[in-house]
C-alpha cells in the first residue's frame, strides 16, 4: 500500500512539537498514529539491493579506498616517547595533536626525523586578528547566531571559519562567565552579612565595585592585608592594615603586588611610583576605577583580595603598557598573553592529566593486594615456620623494616605476633640487624614506636641529648622491645620527629 | 551464534575536520560541531593514535543515487540559502524547509556524512578492518526521495547497500531514541537487511516503529521494532537489548552489522526521554563487538552535545578495547564539560515507565516473529555485476567559484604523504601509472576525485590561507615528490 499523500506537516513538525510526551500509552495511541505514519512501499521507497558478488569473482583489492590515510597506528614507538614527542610539539612549535601525528605519520613513524622537521613548519598563525575578534563580538551581540548576517560585518570570513571561531570562543566566553559567577557569589556572600568576618568581606557598598571588577578581567589591587572582620568597618581596620602592608611586597602608592619596592618618605613603592617620585618630587597619580585621595581609608576600600594564587606582576602591567604605546602596537603584549595562554593550557593540560593518574592509582588501591596473593593464603594461621615462610619473612624484614603487620600480610598464614617473635627469636640467626640496615639505607631510619621505647625516648631526648638529627648509628639502629638494650639502643638513636621516609605504623 | 571475548581489532575511524563547520541554523538543535568535539576528545584521550585515521572522500552524486532518487539528489546539489525562493515547490515536495533547514554547504555536508560511510563499508568489504567508525555518519530518517527529521543523504543505507556487495545477510541496529524508519523502509521489502530498531514509540517523531511493523513481502519478519516508553534506565535497556539481539544473531546469522549509536537516547538529552547513561549506551556496542563480525558503526541523533561527545568517545574505546579514565583531558573544548570534567555520567531520577511486564510482553512477541524466520536463508548465486565502483566521473568537483576552501581540496593539493599506505591500488596499475607519466603534483586521490590542471593552478593561488599542514606539504610538494615516488615503490614491495 502506498501512502503517497503523507501529511507534510506532521512529519516537517514532528520532531519538536511532538516531545516527550509523559503518557506512554504505546499500543493505544499507535491506532491513530498508524493513520499518519506507516512504512511505505514501493519502487518510490525501497532501496535497489546490489546481487552479492560471489567469493570467487571480488576483486576487494580493486576497490577504491575513498578515503585518505592521515594516520595509522605504531607498534614500534612506546606510548610515553608519543606522549613527549606531541607534547613538544605542542609547547615548543605550537601544533596540534593531529598535525603532531600527522608529521610523524609523514615520516613513517620515524620519530627523530619528525621532531627534527618540526621546527621548519611552523603552525599557521592565527588568522583571526583582535580587529576581527572584537568585530565578530559586536555583530554576534547583534545578530545572534545568523552567521549570514555576522558575515556581513566580516566579508572575508567564510561561514565556516564564522562558525569554528563561534565555537572556540564560546567557551571562552564562558571562563568569563566563570568570573562573573564567582564575583556574584562573593556580592551574595557579602550581602548575606557574613559579619563573621569572610576572608573577602569588606564594605557593603561594593556591588557597585564588583562590577567594575568584573569588567576588568579581574585584575585587583592587591592588598597584603589580613582578613579583617567586616563589621569593623575600614575606619577602625585601616590603621592597623596600613601598617600591615606597607612593608611587603605592593606599592604602597598604587597597591600593586611587585617583587621590588624602593623605600620612599612615602612608603614603599613600586618602580613605576618611585620612579616618578624621583623625578617629579610628587606621587605619581594613580587610575583605577575610582579616584584615589590620599585617605588611608578609602585607599583599602579597593584593596580586596583577588582570588587566591591569582596576583598581578607589575612587570607584565608595565610591558603591557608600553609596548601599547610603542610604534607596533600591543604586538609585545600580545606576545606575552598568548605565551602566559599557552602556558595555563599546558597546566591544565597536566592538571587534567595527573587527575587521571590520581584515579587510576585510586582504583588499583581500592582492588587490594588480594589478586596478588599466593593462592593458598587461605591457609589456615599456622604458628609454625617452613622454610619457605622464614625466607619470605627474612625478604619481608628487608622489604618493610620492622612493619611487622605488612610482612603477616604478604607472609598470609601469620600473625603479627608471629613475625614479631619471629624477628626476636630469629634474630641472630638470620643477621637482621644487617638486613634492617639495608632497609634503613633505602628507606631512612626506623622510627620506634613500642611503648616501652616511646618511653624511654622520650627520657632521652628530654635528658638534653642530640635531639633531632636523624643518623642511623653503625652499632644498634633500632631495637626491639627487650628493655635490656633499649636505652643503649636510645642514644645512639635518637627519635627523628619528621624521618624523611619512615617505616610504616 | 559464537561470542569472542573482549578483545582488541583493528579500528578505521572516519572523519573530515570540515565536518564541524557546518551549522543548521539559529536555535536548531542538530549541530554537526559535536562530531569535533568527539574527534578532539579523541585525540586527548590518546585513542585517535590507536586507530587508522581517515579522511573519507566526499560521496558523488552517484554514489548517492544508489539509494536515493536522481531528483532528490539534483535538488539538494542545487539549492542554497540564496536561491531558496526559486526552489519553493521543490522544497515542499522533498521535505526541506523547517526541521530540515537549508543552510550553507548543506550537500558538502551530506557528501562528507555520506563519504564516511560508504568508504568505511568498503573498507568492511576489503576485511582490511574489523571495526569501522564513523560518527558523521547516521543519519537514520532520511528517505529515498525526502529529507526527513534533520537528514538529507541516509549514508547507513548506502553504506548497507555497500556490505550487500559481499555479505548476503547485514543486520542494522538502531539504539537512537527515535524509529529508524528511513532504513527501515529502504529495506522493508527485502530478507537481506534484517532492521531492529529500539526506540520511544507513542506521540513521538518520526510516528512509525509499531510492534507490529514487521516488514512486506519478501521482507516480512525482516523489519524488528522495539517500542519503548520514556524513561528507559540502562537495566531496563539491556534487559531487552541483550535477549533481542542475542536472538536475532542466532536466527538471522548476519555476517555483518551496522549499529546506528544515536546518542538521544542519553539522559538529559535536549530532545530524547530515556535515561541512559553513557555507560548503558557503550554496552550495547560492546555487546554486538562481541559477536566479531565486520561492525560498522555510525553516529545519529543527540542534542546535548557535550553528552555526545562523551558518548561516542567512550564508545570509540570499548571499540578499541581500551579503558580510559573518568576524567577527562583538556582538550579543545574542555570548559563544555563543566563543572565535573567526568567521562561518565550519572542518571536523572525520572520514572521508568517500562515495567519489566511490558517489556517482558514485547520479547515475547518478537520472539515469535522471529520464529518465523527461516533459519539461515540460504545464498543464492545471481548472475555477477561488475565489482565494485571506480567511480570516476564526479561533476560536483568542478569547482563552485564561492565554494568553501575544504580540507579535502586542500589536502588534494599536498604532497603524497600517506601514498604508501594504500599500495593495493598502486600494484594495478591504474592510478599510478596515470600519474607517472604526467608527472602530477598533486598525485593523490586522482582516481577518485579527478580534477583539471586548471584547477589546481587556481588552487595554487589560494595556498597561502591553507592552514599549516598543508603549507607544509605544499612546500614539501616540490622537493619532495621524488621521495614520495620512492616511498610508493617501497610499499609496493611490501605493503
Amino acid at each position: 500500500m502506498v501512502l503517497a499523500d503523507r501529511n507534510s506537516e506532521t512529519v516537517r513538525n514532528g520532531r519538536r512539537s511532538r516531545g516527550p510526551s509523559p503518557n506512554g500509552h504505546a499500543s493505544d495511541s499507535s491506532s491513530e498514529e498508524e493513520a499518519e505514519e506507516k512504512i511505505r512501499v514501493g519502487r518510490d521507497y525501497q532501496a535497489v539491493v546490489p546481487e552479492l558478488i560471489p567469493a570467487p569473482d571480488r576483486r576487494p583489492e580493486q576497490c577504491a579506498e575513498r578515503a585518505l590515510l592521515v594516520w595509522s597506528p605504531t607498534a614500534e614507538i612506546p606510548d610515553y616517547k608519543l606522549d613527549e614527542y606531541i607534547s613538544l610539539a605542542k609547547e615548543k612549535y605550537g601544533y596540534n595533536g593531529e598535525q603532531a601525528l600527522g608529521m610523524l605519520f609523514w615520516h613513517k613513524h620515524d620519530l627523530e626525523r619528525a621532531i627534527l622537521d618540526l621546527a621548519n613548519f611552523t603552525p599557521f598563525p592565527d588568522e583571526w586578528t583582535v580587529e576581527d575578534k572584537v568585530l565578530f563580538e559586536q555583530a554576534f551581540q547583534f545578530h545572534g547566531k545568523s552567521f549570514h548576517r555576522i558575515r556581513q560585518m566580516l566579508p572575508d570570513k567564510s561561514i565556516a571559519s564564522l562558525v569554528k571561531y563561534y565555537y572556540s570562543w564560546k567557551k571562552t566566553r564562558s571562563r568569563t562567565s566563570l568570573m562573573d559567577r564567582q564575583a556574584r557569589k562573593l556580592a551574595i556572600h557579602r550581602e548575606e552579612g557574613s559579619e563573621g568576618g569572610s576572608e573577602l568581606g569588606s564594605n557593603t557598598d561594593s556591588d557597585s565595585d564588583e562590577k567594575k571588577w568584573t569588567i576588568h578581567r579581574g585584575i585587583r589591587r592587591k592588598s597584603g592585608s589580613p582578613p579583617r572582620p567586616a563589621q569593623n568597618n575600614e575606619e577602625g581596620a585601616a590603621p592597623k592594615d596600613g601598617g600591615a602592608e606597607g612593608g611587603k611586597s605592593s606599592c604602597a602608592n598604587c597597591g600593586v603586588a611587585c617583587t621590588h619596592t624602593h623605600a620612599t618618605p612615602k612608603g614603599s613603592m613600586c618602580n613605576t611610583c618611585y620612579q616618578h617620585w624621583r623625578r617629579t618630587g610628587s606621587v605619581r597619580p594613580t587610575t583605577g576605577p575610582v579616584k584615589r585621595d590620599r585617605h588611608c581609608h578609602t585607599l583599602l576600600r579597593h584593596k580586596r583580595k583577588p582570588p587566591r594564587g591569582m596576583y598581578i606582576n607589575h612587570d607584565d602591567l608595565v610591558t603591557m603598557a608600553s609596548t601599547t604605546s610603542a610604534s607596533a602596537p600591543g604586538a609585545q603584549g600580545e606576545q606575552m598573553l598568548k605565551a602566559m595562554d599557552r602556558e595555563i593550557v599546558s597546566l591544565k593540560r597536566l592538571v587534567q592529566n595527573n587527575k587521571q593518574t590520581l584515579s587510576s592509582y585510586k582504583r588499583k588501591t581500592a582492588e587490594g593486594i588480594e589478586e596478588f596473593r599466593p593462592q593458598d593464603s587461605n591457609a589456615r594461621i599456622n604458628a609454625r615456620w617452613t622454610n619457605d615462610e622464614l625466607l619470605l619473612a627474612v625478604q619481608g624484614v628487608r622489604k618493610y623494616g620492622k612493619d611487622f603487620k605488612a610482612i603477616a600480610e604478604v607472609l598470609g598464614t601469620k600473625t603479627e605476633a608471629h613475625v614479631r617473635s619471629f624477628f626476636v627469636n630469629y634474630r641472630r640467626r638470620y643477621n637482621l640487624d644487617a638486613v634492617l640496615k639495608e632497609f634503613e639505607a633505602e628507606n631512612g631510619p626506623i622510627v620506634e614506636t613500642d611503648e616501652k621505647e616511646e618511653k624511654m625516648e622520650t627520657d632521652g631526648v628530654s635528658s638534653g641529648s642530640e635531639a633531632s638529627t636523624p643518623t642511623p648509628s653503625a652499632s644498634s639502629p633500632v631495637t626491639v622491645g627487650s628493655g635490656a638494650n633499649a636505652p643503649n639502643a636510645k642514644q645512639g638513636f635518637p627519635k627523628a620527629p619528621v624521618g624523611p621516609g619512615q617505616a610504616a605504623k | 551464534m559464537t561470542t569472542q571475548p573482549h578483545s582488541k581489532k583493528r579500528v578505521c575511524y572516519y572523519y573530515d575536520s570540515d565536518i564541524g563547520n557546518y551549522y543548521y541554523g539559529q536555535g536548531h538543535p542538530m549541530k554537526p560541531h559535536r562530531i569535533r568535539m568527539t574527534h578532539n576528545l579523541l585525540l586527548n584521550y590518546g585513542l585517535y593514535r590507536k586507530m587508522e585515521i581517515y579522511r573519507p572522500h566526499k560521496a558523488t552524486a552517484d554514489e548517492m543515487t544508489k539509494f536515493h532518487s536522481d531528483d532528490y539528489v539534483r535538488f539538494l546539489r542545487s539549492i542554497r540559502p540564496d536561491n531558496m525562493s526559486e526552489y519553493n515547490k521543490q522544497m515542499q515536495r522533498f521535505n526541506v524547509g523547517e526541521d530540515c533547514p537549508v543552510f550553507d554547504g548543506l550537500y558538502e555536508f551530506c557528501q562528507l556524512s555520506s563519504g564516511g560511510s560508504v568508504a568505511a563499508a568498503v573498507k568492511l568489504n576489503k576485511q582490511a578492518s574489523e571495526i569501522c567508525i564513523n560518527w558523521g555518519g547516521g543519519l537514520h530518517h532520511a528517505k529515498k526521495s525526502e529529507a526527513s527529521g534533520f537528514c538529507y543523504v541516509n549514508d547507513i543505507v548506502l553504506g548497507i547497500l555497500e556490505l550487500l556487495k559481499y555479505h548476503q545477510r547485514v543486520l542494522y541496529i538502531d539504539i537512537d531514541v527515535h524509529h529508524g524508519d528511513g532504513v527501515e523502509e529502504a529495506f522493508y521489502t527485502t530478507d537481506r537487511v534484517m532492521t531492529v530498531s529500539f526506540h520511544k514509540y507513542g506521540e513521538y517523531f518520526p510516528g512509525t516503529g509499531d510492534l507490529r511493523d514487521i516488514g512486506a513481502g519478501k521482507g516480512k519478519y525482516y523489519a524488528v521494532n522495539i517500542p519503548l516508553r520514556d524513561g528507559m534506565d540502562d537495566e531496563s535497556y539491556e534487559s531487552i537489548f541483550v535477549p533481542i539481539i542475542s536472538k536475532v544473531m542466532e536466527t538471522f546469522q548476519p555476517s555483518a552489522v551496522v549499529l546506528q549509536c544515536g546518542a538521544d537516547s542519553l539522559t538529559g538529552d535536549r530532545l530524547g526521554c530515556f535515561n541512559l547513561t553513557v555507560r548503558g549506551h557503550g554496552k550495547c556496542v560492546e555487546f554486538v563487538k562481541k559477536y566479531g563480525l565486520p561492525f560498522l558503526m555510525v553516529g545519529g541523533g543527540g542534542y546535548t552535545i557535550r553528552n555526545v561527545s562523551r558518548c561516542w568517545t567512550y564508545e570509540t574505546s570499548v571499540a578499541l578495547g581500551t579503558e580510559i579514565a573518568n576524567e577527562l583531558p583538556y582538550n579543545d573544548y574542555f570548559e563544555y564539560f563543566g563543572p565535573d570534567f567526568k567521562l561518565h555520567i550519572s542518571p536523572s531520577n525520572m520514572a521508568n515507565q517500562n515495567t519489566p511486564e511490558y517489556l517482558e510482553k514485547i520479547k515475547t512477541r518478537l520472539f515469535e516473529n522471529l520464529r518465523m524466520l527461516p533459519h539461515a536463508p540460504g545464498v543464492q548465486v545471481q548472475a555477477i555485476p561488475e565489482d565494485a565502483v571506480n567511480d570516476s566521473e564526479d561533476e560536483e568537483e568542478k569547482a563552485n567559484p564561492d565554494e568553501r576552501l575544504n580540507q579535502a581540496s586542500l589536502d588534494k593539493r599536498i604532497a603524497p604523504e600517506n601514498e604508501y599506505s594504500d599500495s593495493e591500488e598502486e600494484g594495478e596499475g591504474g592510478r599510478r601509472d596515470q600519474r607517472s607519466f604526467k608527472g602530477r603534483k598533486r598525485p593523490r586521490l586522482d582516481k577518485l576525485e579527478p580534477k583539471t590542471e586548471k584547477q589546481d593552478g587556481d588552487e595554487k593561488g589560494k595556498t597561502e590561507e591553507v592552514t599549516k599542514m598543508d603549507t607544509k606539504a605544499e612546500i614539501e610538494k616540490d622537493d619532495k615528490s621524488g621521495i614520495a615516488e620512492d616511498l610508493k615503490k617501497e610499499s609496493n614491495l611490501n605493503p
